[in-house]
């Protein structure tokens, strides 16, 4: 016990006196409606007001933040100039093109990109709502006696807007890109933005009516036809389909046809979701917005693992519920077991890792060769990402991992099985692409071929086991300078994880040094994304060295006491 | 008779975040069939003290031994013998509570898992939510299924960071009534508490942690 407290406590205890009963409190206000003559409020001014206090908490005008960052905005003008020019060179050449394979592209690649955004806006429409509310807008403004439809007439407007803008700008780089001119690329553009649009508002139409079939249904067919269009791409340059293809301007005509349609189909849905706007339930609404909330937290940290991860909770929780299997084998296969079920569990996964295959025959096809293995393998760590949820949750927090006996290394390997036994699959069908389909694309004898298929695969899955074992950002960690202010390195390198992977594997094959190169670095990653040197362990290992040294030291440079002479009395 | 190896050792362990000391000269000694109980407000150190122990965190100085072994979290030697339930306890959302145990039981080789799983489900209370997936649960449902994953597995030290958490009555009765039958079946328990009720008839040594103090302080008040 401290001197202060011991005094304290010695001090004499004042007398202890019962509280005094508090007199009851005088409320003479109840919010009951006899208490106030309750006016109904005015959406418009309740608008008005949030906006008022928004803007009166801002400390910068727009104009003083962008001259704030005058470096970031410099570099936005120069990159996009850069860009720009690429894109346009690349047009220019592009559009002499006269081989089979750029005619293809010209004619269908932006079909094929129009109904990949349409089906991509029904999926984003589907996961947020399309119109949705924040959880304080929920609380304070969904649950008060005010008509809905004013509140969120913009929600409706700003994502049909976006759907249709965005539509609009990939297809028409695409087409541009194809070799089509631009005045062409724009109609192109044109139909798949209104298209967008309006199969976005049709999705905010029936959100009241919560039934979901005819969206999903629509979005099916959309995804559906851009990878039919992408395989008779593929097909036509390839020179095993023979097909008529339609003149430019005669697609151009098509796209108008459809731009006119959708206009159509977007002044009648707006004004169906428009008139339902108050029916939407609150849940609804809030759903998406906790959604967003959620994803835009971990896209500050630029975590996209986390952002997955929401994604892929958000659709277990609607699933609920599910058929329970017994498992198979003891120790790690256990683990292999049910990542082998799991695959059955979610059929739906298989489609991306599909689609990925027709990314070698696509390049080889349109004249991409050289860039094959790297596009491939992107491609590959996209679509094998969901294969890997086991290795996802074991990575991302200790507590699981913990409860498994096996070392990290044992863990990972166990856990990477089923996605090579996948990756082995993909590069079987995809080596005939590492041949060469076409006169377009590089050549290769069949060994090499296979090789390089190889070595792409492993790179596709190498990526993608070190993207989902990716680490928080830690804010703790000593930071790095930038013009933006501190940033730890971790934000930054968590943006390339993966890719790094996918460049550093594919480059022996791009640079045309062999395949073998590229194996060799595979085993190299492999031997690194395992764990086999784990930081953490070895920096716990090297403190606890550190510590016993220390404390041995601390023993050892001790002065001897002298023993006390032993007094006898006398 | 032989003498008992105790099951876990920590000495002298000090662990502080910045300025802060949190714990400082910790020693504890747990023998099987002994379960000691951290107490104290928020903040004293508890869950601190229990991260050590199963190796989440790093002391700055100390040892923590498990079975003479020095822990380190991803040993697999300690994860064969720590059964742990403290907040970071994941689950994959893909996989439903019955299978969640089922594959733990089998990665810790336990041939016949299904007697063991069907026992340990019925002793949480989770049969009617054996196939619904972990998101879908409530906390108080979660708090069971990450009880029943320390208990459907061997172990020899049970490590439970404020384990009556989220539970209710019942459920505090049942893991009070667990949690004795282990002791006196042999195993070792370490764990932090705000129930009184389950302290003192579970534990067979109560530690009452005092807090946190800045280094510059002149008095270490933990206990």
């Amino acid at each position: 016990m401290s001197k202060k407290a011991r005094k304290k406590a010695t001090e004499p205890q004042p007398e202890l006196k019962p509280l005094a009963t508090p007199e009851p409190a005088q409320y003479n206000f109840f919010f009951l409606p006899q208490d106030i003559d309750a006016q109904p409020a005015d959406e418009r001014d309740l608008h008005d007001l949030m906006k008022l206090w928004r803007h009166g908490r801002a400390t910068k005008s727009i104009w003083q933040a962008i001259s704030d960052g005058y470096v970031a905005l410099f570099s936005l003008v120069v990159l996009g100039a850069m860009v720009g020019n690429v894109i346009y060179e690349a047009q220019g050449s592009q559009a002499g093109c006269e081989s089979t394979a750029c005619l293809t592209a010209k004619t269908l690649l932006p079909t094929a990109t129009t109904f990949a955004c349409w089906g991509l806006s029904l999926a984003v429409s589907g996961l947020f709502g399309p119109i949705l509310a924040s959880a304080a807008e929920g609380s304070w403004l969904m649950a008060a006696p005010v008509s809905r439809r004013i509140l969120l007439r913009g929600r409706l407007i700003a994502p049909v807007v976006l759907a249709g803008v965005i539509s609009f700008a990939v297809t028409c780089l695409v087409g541009g890109l194809s070799g089509l001119s631009w005045a062409l690329a724009a109609v192109a553009g044109g139909g798949a933005g209104v298209g967008a649009a309006a199969l976005m508002a049709l999705a905010g139409a029936v959100q009241s009516t919560e039934r979901t079939r005819l969206i999903r249904t629509v979005q099916a067919a959309c995804s559906f036809a851009a990878v039919a269009v992408l395989a008779l791409v593929v097909c036509v340059a390839a020179g095993w389909l023979s097909v008529p293809l339609p003149e430019p301007a005669q697609l151009g005509i098509a796209q108008v046809a459809a731009m006119v349609v959708g206009a159509v189909g977007l002044v009648a849905a707006m004004g169906v979701a428009l008139r339902r706007l108050d029916d939407i339930r609150s849940a609804r609404l809030l759903s998406g917005g906790s959604l967003v909330a959620g994803m835009q937290g971990a896209m500050f940290a630029l975590d996209f693992g986390l952002v997955r991860d929401i994604l892929v909770e958000r659709n277990a929780v609607k699933k609920g519920y599910v058929r329970s299997t017994q498992g198979r084998g003891l120790g790690v296969m256990a683990l292999i077991w049910r990542d082998f079920e799991r695959l059955f569990r979610s059929p739906k996964q298989f489609i991306p890792l599909l689609v990925s295959l027709f990314v070698p025959y696509a390049a080889d096809a349109l004249g991409a060769g050289q860039l094959n293995p790297f596009l491939s393998g992107m491609a590959l760590m996209i679509a094998i990402i969901p294969f890997m949820g086991s290795l996802r949750v074991l990575s991302r927090t200790g507590g699981l991992a913990r409860s498994f006996p096996f070392a990290t290394t044992a863990l990972r390997t166990a856990l990477m099985a089923v996605p090579t036994a996948l990756a082995l699959v993909w590069a079987a069908a995809a080596t005939p692409a590492f041949v060469g389909i076409s006169s377009a694309g590089v050549e290769r004898p069949v060994p090499l071929a296979v090789m390089a298929s190889l070595a792409v695969a492993l790179a596709g899955m190498l990526a993608g086991v070190r993207w989902v074992t990716a680490k928080k950002v830690d804010f703790n960690a000593p930071m790095m300078a930038t013009e933006s202010g501190a940033v730890p390195p971790t934000l930054i390198f968590n943006i390339f994880r993966g890719f790094d992977v996918v460049a550093v594997v594919t480059a022996p094959l791009i640079l045309n040094w062999g395949p073998s190169w590229s194996l060799g670095l595979a085993a190299l990653v492999f031997v690194l994304v395992r764990g086999t040197f784990n930081m953490d362990d070895m920096k716990a290992q090297s403190e606890q060295l550190k510590r016993e040294q220390e404390e041995a030291k601390a023993r050892t440079a001790q002065p001897k006491k002298r023993r006390a002479p032993v007094r006898t009395g006398r | 008779m032989a003498k008992k190896e105790p099951v876990l050792s920590v000495t002298d362990l000090k662990k502080s975040f910045g300025p802060v000391v949190i714990v400082s000269g910790f020693s504890l000694t747990v023998y099987p069939g002994e379960a000691v109980a951290l107490t104290g407000r928020n903040g004293a150190g508890k869950s601190t003290i229990l991260r050590c122990i199963i190796g989440a965190d790093h002391p700055d100085s100390g040892q923590v031994l498990v079975d003479s072994v020095p822990v380190l979290e991803t040993d697999p030697r300690i994860r064969k013998s720590v059964a742990t339930v403290i907040d970071d306890l994941d689950f994959f959302p893909d996989l439903s509570v019955v299978e969640h145990l089922d594959l733990l039981a089998r990665a810790h080789g336990i041939p016949d898992s299904d007697d063991a799983v069907d026992e340990v489900l019925r002793e949480v209370q989770l049969v009617p939510q054996s196939g619904q997936l972990p998101g879908t649960l409530s906390s108080g449902q979660r708090r069971r299924l990450a009880l029943a994953t320390a208990f459907v597995r061997p172990r020899t030290l049970l490590v439970l960071d404020e384990p009556e958490q989220r539970l209710d009555t019942e459920g505090v009765e049942w893991l009070t009534q667990r949690l004795i039958a282990e002791r006196d079946r042999g195993l070792a328990i370490v764990f932090a508490s705000h129930e009184p009720a389950l302290v003192e008839r579970v534990a067979t040594k109560v530690i009452n942690l005092k807090g946190a103090m800045y280094e510059s302080g002149d008095e270490q008040e933990s206990a």
